[in-house]
């Protein structure tokens, strides 16, 4: 792992204010990573290079400053982006103008030819559509990229943090944040500028309707307050009959999902009729906000479509009779009419302005939330590598609670003091109740968690001390929950070890077990598994998990609860073929079942957060009553889960 | 409560602010933001109160519900409002197009040389004016009762396809992944919601307001209308058709890539022990680039398609505004055009780019309104596997004698899980199945509900086969205990009461009593009127368990079914239960399927299946005593730690 941040270097102290990373670990670039291929996910490739700067960390600063770094680092799109859009509004807004002369000057009072306005036209067209194609091209390339430098940002920052965090939070929760917030601040950090961009046609179209007539401009612009007001109080009124309309499309759907998700149950009870009822009661409800939200639609929005031509009515009759009485040219009444359908859309936008505002900042503040998130756990200054590892484990009077452990009333406690070593090569079982804090020690040894008291060590060396990387690459875990990957077996299996060949994939499966039933899969070893794939039994998936931690071949190996969905004949192939395996590297096995446990040369019971007896298999059947129990209590769970 | 009087006459009262909130807090945002709440309450203080449904279901769909599903039938139900939408429609169409047309009148007649009467300028300024706010308050019409025919035809499908998913059989539900069925309900809905309420009248609105500008182009000159229509409209055609197939391109391309992005973030996070017990950080860091990458590269492609097309169509416009004067001029001066009609043809040109553009945003809405229909009416024209025969007769009160003859059953014919199965169960006799795993005790209990039909054989309830008489008599007869308990969103009551909504509270108390949930009831917080959901952690698995068995004793079914649904209770619940079961299969039949041998020993008999037949038959003690299959499963029963419940009885 590398420590220093290759970029800080270059970076003047200024720039570090907005860029810090948020640890040393979290490096934006890394030259020796960037040509790594990991791509199981349709094998996309892109030449995007990632975010180049972060987030500001400073609290204290309004939330668009804090994400202007990222904008920032795409300046240069940005700001060609603004200027060519300026450039671009300002020829639309001169064809009007042009129109008007070319009408009172070539064709009322014929004192210039018409040849020369219609080239002008020409002229002038071809340069707006030219700086304005160029200009939405960097529009939409600094939107996009800033849009990919902020997921990339929240997932690089997410992919570091404790596992305390996730205990706290709903991943869904996360997804969200990480989806449609960043959506919102993305759309308002650069289309306001854009938006205000297209203001700026009012202020000049406005100008020109000046130079034309000034008192003809006021009248003419008197609805355009007028339009402000309708689009801010569409706004208003519009976002809660919204939200109603989703709430209540949610309880249809909730409806709908219980009837999917339990359609046993009503059919069992031949409920039908009454889920009918009760659906068709939430539709109406959906049906009611649905009439209110037209309603409300149709209260403001045709004022808003329409306001330009009461102003353009305004504009005929006073224009008219401007005219009439020789103030006014025939070609101003063309002109002030296509000012005013050019100001139609600004004037709209600004009220659409301070709402997109609202929800940006809300999203952004969401996002903060998470990025504000230090990881827990990080490698200390100093550490070093865990290298040429023996196998030699001390649990040094450790205590653990998840949380704080700091009240010390103990009740949040999970490991009171737990005390043991286990020697280089040898296998040792954990055995006790459902949350006796089994697994927890799993989760310290692999330094998931960090002990809230006492030490852990490795052939000596404080797991705290060493680097977090060669520590997980010298421990293996099995884990309890067998998750895999949308990616294909093989690249499953070779999860912690990518540039493993086939041969040792293959090796890796048959010592899991789990080559029999590969085999027989559709691609085999290329089969894609999971949510978009194909689905596994929890066997299976176990079978997969143990493989994929054989492959890493780790000095120290941990199963945690790893075969417990999986049959007792097939565990017993597995175990036959570990047992070779194990022989060389030090063991710890969490399990229930005996036949499982009969793999270990020593047995720890763990109760209420401490060892309680250690010894063989039949040693604690015969001195401790406590270990009879919970073997038994564990076997009945387990034919019952069955 | 949220689901009003539909769950049995229950709930229903409360007012709508709170059921606003209540219902919102479930969604993924988590409710309506402060901000916005008093707008929300004002508005929900305006809603009056729904009557609530009265709607029936037979399995036999009627003569309306198996018509084909089309857009203008499901319309043509509410014919009126289609009339006075349409007449709406061409009624906007008519009056928002004249102000070009009065400005020229105005200006030829009013303000060029030799012609000035300002009498003409202020009756067309206020001819204008009064047919602008016409329009103005049409539009509002046209827009109520389109918003109105779009809720009322949504509702209707709604419903039509709900009550279609009530009909389908427990295959579909298996076969068919949840998200699916989900989406039909709601976005394949809300897409139509959408076209129904602006799609379609915006598209007639903006066709027809391009046919009355040319029309009154023509009617002014034709020479130049022929020069702007053939100018303009064939250019904007083709590029609006190929901006339309490339953004669409750039769409369904950008939808996938996002949903890479987010199932790459979603495993990322939930497999974020994996990710970090394997030291994977940086590499998935890398990979996560190249998805989001490949995301902004496919953003960056309908960006590069919208850039092109917004300022192409301005240039267009206003290269057509500079030809347009360069011949509309020479006309002008050479007295073939009055000055006021070529103004009036700069004004309509205008007006030409508005409707192009906004058809080509509705384009996009009807493609998914039209595949939307398409899956609704594939969806509706599945028929249920298992259905009533028409004019199929009830079944009566049953004694509850269950006869399987000669059944054989395999969700692939090609695929026995029974053979050949023949048993009956004497009415008031509790049967329990056990074999291990996948043997077909859970089979045997779904043919006895009709979740499925028998491959061959016939199942029959009191003689009778229960293929011939309706679903609903022969169901609401039978009660299962599922192996997994469901819950619904609403209060522990309205769960208890799910099979017989109309349980007094006294007995809801009873079963409370009966199965052993009165501890739980008394801790909760609000006690049985605790609000409960499926995804909930107020309940743990065992109380779940002890929920659905009260739900069973409530509905006092004539035969009951147990799928092990004493299966994830721990030693104390368990005894709780076995002595609630000995209330609960009081004079009815029954079926346990147990994989707790200390279950299956309360039943009068036991029926041992394997590999889909039946191996042995017997009460308890015969098959203990004979030393077959059974009692070499109760040793091994005992010798894992099980119960010894001989022991107990004794």
């Amino acid at each position: 792992m590398t420590r220093t941040h290759p970029g800080d270097a270059s970076r003047g102290p200024t720039a570090r204010r907005y860029s810090e990373p948020v640890t040393f670990s979290l490096s934006t670039r890394d030259s020796s990573e960037s040509h790594q291929d990991a791509n199981p996910l349709g094998g996309v490739h892109s030449r995007y290079q990632g975010p180049r700067r972060r987030i500001s960390r400073d609290r204290t600063l309004a939330w668009w400053r804090r994400i202007l770094p990222v904008i920032s680092s795409h300046r240069a799109a940005f700001i060609t982006a603004i200027s060519l859009s300026f450039a671009s509004l300002v020829f639309q807004t001169l064809v009007p103008n042009l129109l008007n002369h070319a009408i009172d000057f070539s064709l009322v009072s014929h004192r210039a030819s018409l040849t020369r306005s219609v080239v002008e036209i020409l002229i002038v067209g071809l340069l707006a559509g030219v700086t304005g194609l160029i200009s939405r091209q960097y529009v939409f390339a600094t939107a996009y990229n800033v849009e990919a430098d902020l997921r990339s940002l929240i997932y690089e920052h997410m992919t570091w943090l404790s596992f305390s965090f996730y205990d706290r939070v709903q991943s869904g929760q996360l997804i969200s944040r990480a989806n449609s917030d960043i959506r919102s601040v993305q759309m308002y950090s650069t289309f306001a500028p854009l938006i205000v961009v297209q203001c700026f046609i009012g202020v000049i179209a406005f100008g020109f309707m000046l130079s034309i007539n000034v008192p003809l401009a006021l009248i003419a612009m008197l609805v355009m307050p007028l339009l402000y007001f309708v689009s801010i109080q569409m706004r208003r009124v519009l976002f809660p009959i919204s939200w109603i309309t989703q709430a209540r499309l949610a309880e249809v759907a909730t409806i709908v999902d219980e009837n999917v998700n339990g359609v046993r149950v009503v059919k069992s009870f031949a409920q039908e009729e009454a889920e009918i009822n009760r659906l068709s009661d939430a539709a109406e409800r959906v049906a009611w906000s649905y009439v209110k939200d037209a309603q409300l639609r149709a209260l403001w929005s045709p004022w808003a479509q329409n306001l330009p031509q009461l102003g353009l009515a305004l504009v005929l009759f006073f224009g008219g009779w401007m005219v009439i009485e020789g103030h006014l040219d025939i070609g101003a009444i063309l002109a002030f009419n296509a000012y005013l359908l050019m100001l139609q859309a600004p004037f709209m936008m600004l009220g659409q302005l301070v709402m997109m505002g609202q929800r940006a900042k809300a999203s952004a503040e969401r996002i903060f939330e998470i990025l504000d998130e230090n990881p827990e756990i990080v490698d200390r200054p100093g550490a070093y590598d865990l290298e040429d590892v023996k196998g030699r484990v001390v649990f040094d009077h450790v205590r653990f609670a998840y949380g704080d452990l700091t009240s010390r009333d103990g009740r949040n406690e999970i490991l009171s003091d737990v005390d043991f070593e286990i020697a280089p090569g040898e296998t040792v079982a954990v055995v006790g109740r459902t949350g006796s804090g089994k697994s927890t020690l799993a989760r310290l040894l692999t330094r998931f968690y960090d002990v809230s008291d006492g030490a852990i060590t490795i052939d000596g060396h404080d797991v705290r001390d060493v680097t977090m990387r060669s520590l997980r690459a010298n421990v293996g875990v099995v884990l309890d929950e067998p998750f895999l990957f949308s990616i294909s077996i093989a690249e499953n299996i070779a999860y912690g070890y990518p540039e493993a060949s086939r041969e040792d994939i293959i090796a890796a499966a048959e010592a899991a077990n789990a080559s029999e039933f590969i085999d027989q899969l559709p691609e085999g070893y290329d089969t894609v598994v999971g949510e978009r794939g194909y689905t596994l039994s929890g066997g299976q998936r176990q079978r997969i998990a143990i493989a994929r931690t054989l492959l890493v071949n780790p000095p120290v190996l941990i199963l945690d609860d790893a075969t417990s969905a999986i049959d007792v004949h097939v565990e017993a192939g597995i175990y036959e073929a570990l047992a070779t395996l194990l022989q060389r590297r030090t063991t710890i096995v969490i399990a229930h079942r005996v036949s499982t446990i009969a793999l270990a040369s020593r047995v720890l019971l763990l109760d209420e957060g401490r060892i309680v007896a250690s010894g063989t298999h039949e040693e604690l059947l015969a001195t401790t009553p406590l270990y009879a129990e919970v073997l038994a209590q564990s076997t009945t769970d387990e034919l019952g889960d069955e | 409560m949220a689901w009003g009087g539909g769950w049995g006459g229950g709930g229903g009262g409360i007012g709508g602010a709170a059921a606003a909130t209540s219902a919102a807090s479930g969604l993924p945002f988590g409710g309506i933001p402060a901000e916005l709440q008093e707008g929300a309450s004002k508005l929900l203080a305006e809603e009056p109160r729904h009557d609530p449904s009265r709607l029936t279901f037979s399995q036999i769909p009627s003569e309306s519900e198996r018509r084909q599903l089309t857009l203008p039938a499901m319309l043509w139900v509410y014919k009126r409002w289609v009339v006075l939408g349409s007449l709406l429609v061409i009624a906007i169409s008519l009056l928002l197009q004249a102000g070009p047309k009065l400005t020229e009148i105005a200006i030829n007649h009013g303000m060029a040389r030799g012609h000035h009467s300002f009498a003409v300028i202020s009756a067309c300024a206020v001819i204008f004016l009064v047919l602008a706010l016409l329009g103005t308050f049409a539009q509002r019409a046209q827009a109520q009762v389109t918003g109105k025919l779009a809720a009322r035809v949504m509702h209707d499908l709604r419903i039509r396809v709900f009550t279609h998913y009530q009909r389908l059989s427990l295959d579909f539900f298996t076969e068919e992944k949840a998200g699916v069925l989900m989406s039909r309900m709601t976005s394949d809905i809300e897409n139509l919601q959408q076209l129904v309420q602006d799609g379609v009248s915006q598209f007639a609105l903006q066709g027809l307001t391009m046919i009355v500008i040319i029309a009154v182009l023509f009617a002014t000159n034709v020479a130049l209308a022929t020069w702007t229509v053939l100018l303009v409209v064939p250019l904007l055609f083709v590029f609006t058709i190929w901006f339309h197939q490339a953004s669409e391109r750039g769409y369904l391309l950008s939808r996938d890539r996002i949903a890479n992005v987010l199932a790459d973030l979603s495993e990322s996070l939930y497999g974020i022990r994996v990710v970090t017990a394997n030291n994977r950080q940086r590499r998935n860091i890398v990979n996560h680039r190249h998805v989001v990458g490949a995301y902004r590269d496919a953003n960056l492609y309908t960006g590069r398609v919208n850039a092109i097309y917004g300022p192409a169509t301005i240039m267009i416009g206003i290269l057509a505004q500079a030809l347009l004067l360069g011949i509309g001029g020479n006309m002008v001066l050479h007295g073939q055009l009055s000055l006021g009609a070529l103004i009036a043809f700069f004004l309509y040109l205008n007006r030409f780019f508005q409707p192009i553009q906004l058809l080509v945003q509705q384009y996009n809405a009807l493609q998914q309104g039209r595949s939307s229909i398409i899956r609704l009416r594939e969806l509706l024209e599945t028929p249920p596997s298992v259905d009533e025969l028409a004019g199929a007769p009830r079944l009566g009160t049953v004694e509850g004698r269950i006869t399987f003859e000669n059944v054989s059953f395999g969700y692939d014919p090609a695929r026995l899980i029974l053979r050949d199965v023949n048993l009956e169960i004497a009415p008031g006799e509790s049967v329990a199945f056990v074999g291990p795993t996948g043997a077909g005790k859970s089979t045997m209990a779904k043919l006895a509900n009709r979740f499925y039909d028998p491959t061959s054989g016939r199942v029959l309830v009191d003689g009778v086969d229960i293929k011939t008489v309706t679903l609903h008599s022969l169901r609401s007869q039978l009660g299962v205990v599922p192996q997994e308990p469901f819950l619904f969103a609403g209060t522990m009551r309205q769960n208890l009461r799910f099979g017989r909504p109309d349980a007094t509270d006294a007995e809801v108390e009873e079963a409370i009593d009966v199965v052993g949930l009165r501890d739980l009831v008394d801790r909760l917080p609000n006690g049985v009127d605790t609000v409960v959901h499926e995804r909930g952690q107020t309940l743990s698995a065992g109380e779940r368990q002890l929920l659905a068995l009260a739900r069973a004793f409530l509905a006092r079914p004539r035969v009951l079914i147990l799928d092990e649904a004493t299966s994830s209770l721990d030693l104390q619940s368990e005894t709780v239960i076995e002595r609630a079961l000995d209330r609960l299969l009081e004079g009815r039949s029954a079926i346990l399927i147990a994989h707790r041998l200390t279950t299956a020993q309360r039943a009068d008999r036991i029926v041992v299946i394997d590999e889909g037949r039946i191996v042995e038959v017997g009460t308890p003690h015969d098959l203990l005593v004979r030393g077959g299959a059974y009692a070499t499963m109760y040793a091994a029963w005992l010798a894992s730690g099980g119960r010894d419940a001989t022991r107990e009885r004794a």
